[in-house]
């Protein structure tokens, strides 16, 4: 037992994580009766998706990546910088996603009271 | 005043944000800017079309950041054209639905916000030439059309909105997850330089990724078996938005799939095109069949818009200029006609129980225009001559025989006597048969006679001239049949420093 890479394992944890939470979200659609559990199934999975994109974007002992003015460089030549684009795309999926669930959830208050139950299996007027 | 693509997408969202103050100011102002905007756009797409025509591509780089770091727009013959219709179609349904919910203002102003975002959404996401940016516009299509879908407490609307969004958040969930995987593939978000970089990514990783973007992008485009949204939410949404989601959500999709296709992965040798026609071909008689035993009017409509999506997907798939060609004009038709068919189809339903095709017997004498209107676009959309619906229709069985692919000949042919067979079905109650007593006419609009009198000439005039449209959708089809072009324009802006090469400097 010499050597462990905690670098590695963390990554292992944060990677598996992603997938466990995205696999979570699946189970809560696809079986959950509710519509409320369905919506947090939706949110779980855009979760697990926001952590895989930004693990992807993390190099380990990297900086922030900030230029400054010419010359008085923050990043030095030669040391690695933490890839900001994925961070940037996740701040604006996390957003989508809030609005898609607030939508959602309005849906629901506005299907609660047309049909007085909030459960996908007696809500059967159309087709599914 | 300069005109630039980024008016298109700058103009109506800040129209769209502004309009809860204007409708403060005055109640009709929320009537009116939507026209004034789509207007205004209107003159933007008649000059850049010009532009574009003469000049070639235009790009626009957005903030300074040329591509691939910044995010640009692709203002190409293929896109330009899909913004100019969608722009089109956005006018006309202003046009018809100028006086929605003329007695209480507070829905009316949501449902013209709403429609706004949609155009944006729509023109957006065709001229965007980034790949997260494109995912960004999709979700502003799919909210404002959920939030649509609902729109009418009383109908079923919150169900199919549900449902709508359901599989929509789903699909754009992994959408987003395609473009972390494709991110972590290539570094890029710009599409022309995924383009350029897609030959390193392994065999295996693209099909996973080009799955993933086909699912999601599929929701939209009304592809089999991602299309269960569509009849219900196109029933049960107010009859303008039935429109806007035929002419403007589902050209957005696919665009999206075709642009996905083609220039991100390439369509030649891949078998990707053999997989488009194989989907649009279930997509295709799976959509008809089901048409054919729908007593509804607005979901038998809705049912031969996804078979029209097959027929495109079908063309697509094949791949050669002429094919290409047949689907930008068969997208070209759908939008007119099928926004015809469901302008003029709202009206006969609009006081029938269900919307259901057995009440309407005899509405030919009672409304003797409107149903004219209906038959008109019967007549060109099941593609007899002389109609607008005849040409495509010829091109794209042209371009099959071309491929020596006659079972799909057969298939097209089979499933054209079915279409003809519904929508007779309809067309014959209308004008032979027996009228009912009693019934309650609407009357319809003024702007809604004028919206669908634009329509059904554009029907006649593209059925007897088709020259004056096949120039356009001509340089349409080499756009976008040229990736190699695609890329050297959109990556042809990065011939100055960029802002942090400057820095390092």
């Amino acid at each position: 037992m010499e050597n462990i890479d905690f670098n590695q394992i963390l990554s292992i944890a944060i990677y598996g994580s992603a997938v466990g939470l995205i696999l979570i979200g699946l189970y809560a659609v696809l079986m959950k009766k509710h519509l409320t559990k369905i919506i947090i199934g939706l949110s779980i999975i855009d979760a697990g998706i926001h952590l895989l994109f930004i693990a992807i974007g993390y190099i380990s002992n990297g900086t922030s990546p900030i230029f400054s003015e010419k010359g008085i460089s923050l990043v030095s030549e030669g040391t690695k910088m933490v890839d900001p684009v994925p961070q940037a795309l996740v701040l604006t999926a996390i957003v989508i996603g809030f609005g898609v669930t607030a939508v959602a959830l309005s849906l629901v208050i506005r299907l609660y009271r047309h049909h007085q139950t909030a459960r996908i299996d007696q809500i059967k007027t159309l087709k599914w | 005043m300069v005109v630039s693509p980024v008016h298109f997408i700058a103009v109506p969202l800040l129209a769209a944000f502004l309009m809860p103050i204007l409708a403060k100011v005055n109640k009709n102002l929320l009537r009116i800017v939507p026209g004034i905007v789509l207007t205004y756009l209107g003159y933007v797409s008649v000059v850049l079309m010009n532009r574009v025509a003469t000049e070639g591509t235009i790009i626009e780089v957005l903030a300074g950041w040329s591509a691939p770091w910044g995010i640009n727009l692709v203002y190409t013959p293929f896109t330009g054209f899909l913004a100019t219709l969608m722009i089109a179609m956005s006018f006309l349904i202003w046009l018809y639905s100028f006086k929605f919910k003329k007695v209480d203002d507070e829905p009316a102003l949501k449902y013209f916000i709403l429609q706004l975002m949609l155009t944006t959404g729509s023109v957006g996401l065709v001229l965007t030439g980034d790949i997260f940016n494109f995912f960004v516009f999709m979700e502003i299509i799919a909210l404002s059309s959920y939030a649509l879908t609902a729109f009418y407490r009383d109908r079923n609307g919150a169900e199919a909105a549900f449902k709508y969004l359901l599989i929509g958040a789903f699909a754009s969930t992994l959408f987003l997850l395609a473009i972390v995987l494709l991110y972590s593939q290539v570094g890029t978000l710009n599409m022309a330089e995924i383009s350029v970089r897609m030959h390193d990514v392994p065999t295996s990783m693209k099909v996973s990724i080009l799955v993933l973007f086909l699912v999601g992008i599929g929701i939209e485009a009304e592809m089999f078996p991602l299309n269960g949204w569509a009849p219900d939410a196109y029933s049960q949404a107010p009859s303008p938005v039935g429109v806007a989601f035929a002419a403007l959500v589902v050209k957005a999709g696919v665009y999206g799939l075709v642009r996905i296709t083609y220039t991100l992965f390439g369509i030649e040798g891949s078998g990707i095109g053999p997989f488009l026609i194989i989907m649009g071909g279930i997509t295709l008689v799976m959509a008809e069949i089901t048409a054919l035993k729908q007593t509804s009017l607005k979901r038998m409509l809705a049912y031969s818009s996804i078979g029209q999506m097959g027929f495109v997907l079908i063309a697509f798939g094949i791949g050669t200029h002429e094919a290409v060609f047949g689907a930008i004009f068969l997208m070209f038709n759908h939008a007119i006609i099928k926004g015809l068919l469901f302008m003029s189809g709202s009206y006969l339903v609009y006081n029938t129980p269900n919307k259901e095709i057995k009440y309407l017997s005899g509405y030919g004498m009672k409304m003797p225009v409107i149903s004219l209107f209906f038959s008109l676009g019967a007549l060109a959309i099941v593609g007899l001559p002389p109609f607008a619906g005849f040409w495509s229709k010829l091109y794209i069985l042209l371009a099959a025989a071309d491929g020596a692919l006659y079972g799909l000949i057969a298939l097209i042919l089979v499933v054209s006597i079915i279409e003809i067979v519904y929508y007779f079905r309809v067309v014959g109650r209308l004008y032979f048969g027996k009228p009912a007593e009693g019934s309650i006419m609407r009357k319809p609009t003024v702007g809604g006679m004028i919206a669908m009198s634009i329509l059904a000439i554009a029907i006649l005039v593209v059925g007897f001239y088709p020259d004056i449209i096949t120039g356009y959708i001509d340089a349409a089809a080499s756009s976008i049949l040229n990736t190699d072009e695609y890329i050297k324009n959109a990556l042809g802006a990065v011939n100055e420093l960029t802002p942090v090469e400057n820095i390092i400097q």
